[in-house]
């Protein structure tokens, strides 16, 4: 009865929002007179007379709400809670009254032992019944199949926590019971105790090489069944326990993937997820390629929107942007702004670092039109951008501090970019002499200049790019 | 439509019987003590009276005393419910005058089946 009430508990949590209002404050009901059971089963009281009064009382309404619950569920909206209820009112009228309840708590609290709903298989009704009882007398629920195709069936609807099968059976034996369940992804984790008539190990052993957890010979001692459903348990709850921590793991591998994915790139996410410790500060200097770009005039765009369409404009933007940056296996490194500092070469470094720079300037250049579109329909003004590439050495890691850290550069490298890019102009992709030596393509080059720039004593020679010059790239999806 | 008083301090078992007993067509009055009980089958004259026994304040066994004692309503039958299924309870309940007795938890088909019987009776 304890057991039972238990095992309700999750049932009512989840059949609730299927029901209507009422339904719902009548299996309120139900639960309070399960708790209050519960409770006087935990806490017998002291006068024998009261204490029966007060256990009839409670068992009368659960009955009486059982019954009354069932007869509203005619149309079957939650089967498995009508079941239970049904069983409920069953065990309910069985349960013995002649005795005032005493209390169970020492069994009740300690829950060494575990029970469970088992699914005995057997063709002789003898051995069902027998089963059963043995079962039922340690507190577990049980459940008989007549043959194989019945304990499928069962194992279709109901969930399981063992199952208890035999061997010889007509039709379906149950070797290939056992294939079935094993080969259902659903039900694989279930243990499967085997029960072999003879003492035929042959046959054990090609059970248990299909994949049955235990097994015991017939006739079976008492002792021996519990102790090995019991260990058939203790696995299915450790695999439960497993499941269910995996899957919160998943869960929150998906929030980091989704939160930190629209900032880093997958890359980054990646490494992250399979070495937390990365996270911990500190940098290692490497060569990279990085890629600077804002849209030109932006401040006088920002002086004539209301800041609601000027967010509007940034997230068409930025959001174009991000994706072509990660589709060449870019880091975004920041946006400040309108202002975009992606990286290419880290956390990863790769060959073609540069040249993916390269065709990835170049794809946000003609990806402006399309924003532009996009722009016109939402009555945004056009925008245009400058672009600005430069290869050198920089810092790289996590920076800041324990409480805000990011993935990011520093370094004259990231400085330089920054000057570069003052220079360019709208359409414009200028890219430094170190960019063009890396690159392993012969680039088509528009204007070049040498400027000065702030922070350093030697004017600088910069290039405009057009594109790529050799066939081996310019051929790519660009 | 029958009339019913239903005497149960429990509330829940209140609230579950008498729901039943409305879906099966009856017209169910409530009372949750011995005083409230005797006032109700007074003013409303109900065709049958379940009385549950272990009530607070006044019981159910002052409950029937009174009852049979009161003209206007010894003619009432009860059914008396209780928690104990003792063979003494039971003597005892006849004796006082319950022309039934049911023992709780209830058992609905049975208890219907003696209320149709107590109420069809109730010409003589």
């Amino acid at each position: 009865m304890v057991e039972l009430l238990t095992q309700l508990k999750p049932l009512f949590q989840t059949s609730r929002p299927l029901l209507s209002v009422l339904e719902r404050a009548d299996l309120e009901k139900l639960e309070i007179t399960s708790e209050r059971l519960l409770h006087l089963f935990k806490n017998a009281p002291q006068d024998d007379r009261q204490g029966l009064h007060k256990l009839r009382n409670l068992v009368g309404a659960l009955r009486g709400y059982s019954e009354l619950i069932c007869e509203d569920f005619d149309r079957v909206k939650t089967p498995e809670l009508l079941q239970h209820l049904q069983q409920l009112g069953k065990h309910s009228s069985e349960i013995d009254l002649s005795q005032p309840p005493h209390s169970e708590s020492d069994e009740f609290d300690s829950d060494i032992q575990s029970h469970g709903v088992i699914l005995a298989v057997d063709d002789t009704e003898e051995n069902r019944d027998l089963l059963s009882r043995y079962l039922q007398r340690n507190h577990h629920e049980v459940i008989t199949a007549s043959s194989g195709q019945e304990a499928l069936e069962i194992l279709d609807t109901t969930p399981v926590d063992a199952i208890l099968l035999d061997l010889i059976m007509p039709e379906m034996d149950g070797h290939e019971v056992l294939r079935r369940v094993k080969a259902n992804e659903a039900l694989r984790a279930i243990p499967v105790i085997v029960i072999s008539g003879l003492q035929d190990t042959p046959e054990i052993i090609r059970c248990i090489e299909a994949g049955a957890d235990d097994y015991l010979f017939k006739p079976f001692n008492a002792v021996l069944l519990q102790a090995r459903i019991q260990a058939g348990l203790e696995r299915k709850r450790w695999h439960d326990k497993e499941q269910a921590y995996r899957e919160q793991l998943e869960k929150s591998q998906r929030f980091i993937r989704h939160t930190f994915g629209r900032y880093v790139s997958d890359e980054i996410v990646e490494n992250l997820l399979e070495k937390p410790e990365g996270l911990k500060l500190g940098g290692d200097q490497r060569e990279v390629t990085i890629l600077m770009a804002d849209i030109r005039s932006f401040t006088t765009i920002c002086e004539q929107l209301d800041p609601g369409r000027v967010v509007k404009l940034l997230n068409i933007y930025l959001g174009a942007m991000s994706e072509i940056i990660i589709k060449h296996l870019g880091t975004i490194d920041e946006f400040i702004g309108d202002a975009i500092l992606a990286i290419f070469g880290a956390p990863t470094s790769r060959q073609d670092d540069t040249e993916r720079a390269l065709k990835c300037a170049l794809e946000m250049q003609q990806a402006i039109t399309a924003i532009n579109k996009a722009n016109l329909l939402e009555d945004l003004p056009e925008i245009s951008i400058g672009i600005a590439i430069n290869t050198g050495s920089v810092i790289a890691g996590n920076i800041g501090s324990e409480r805000r850290s990011k993935y990011g550069v520093v370094g004259h490298t990231v400085n330089l970019t920054a000057r570069i890019e003052d220079h360019s102009r709208a359409g414009e992709i200028l890219i430094s002499e170190s960019t063009l030596k890396t690159s392993k393509h012969n680039l088509s080059i528009g204007r070049s200049e040498c400027v000065s720039v702030r922070g350093i004593n030697e004017p600088l020679n910069i290039y405009q790019l057009l594109g790529f010059d050799d066939k081996s790239s310019s051929d790519t999806n660009l | 439509m029958i009339r019913i008083l239903l005497v149960e301090d429990n509330e829940l078992n209140r609230d579950m019987l008498s729901r039943r007993l409305q879906r099966k067509g009856y017209l169910v009055v409530t009372a949750n003590d011995g005083n409230a009980a005797l006032n109700l089958m007074r003013e409303e004259q109900p065709a049958i009276v379940l009385l549950d026994m272990n009530l607070p304040i006044k019981d159910g066994w002052s409950v029937l005393d009174e009852a049979k004692e009161d003209p206007t309503i010894a003619h009432i039958p009860i059914i008396a419910l209780t928690a104990h299924a003792m063979e003494e309870d039971r003597q005892r309940a006849r004796v006082a005058g319950c022309n039934d007795y049911e023992t709780k938890p209830i058992d609905l088909p049975l208890l219907l089946a003696k209320i149709n019987k107590l109420t069809n009776n109730n010409a003589y």
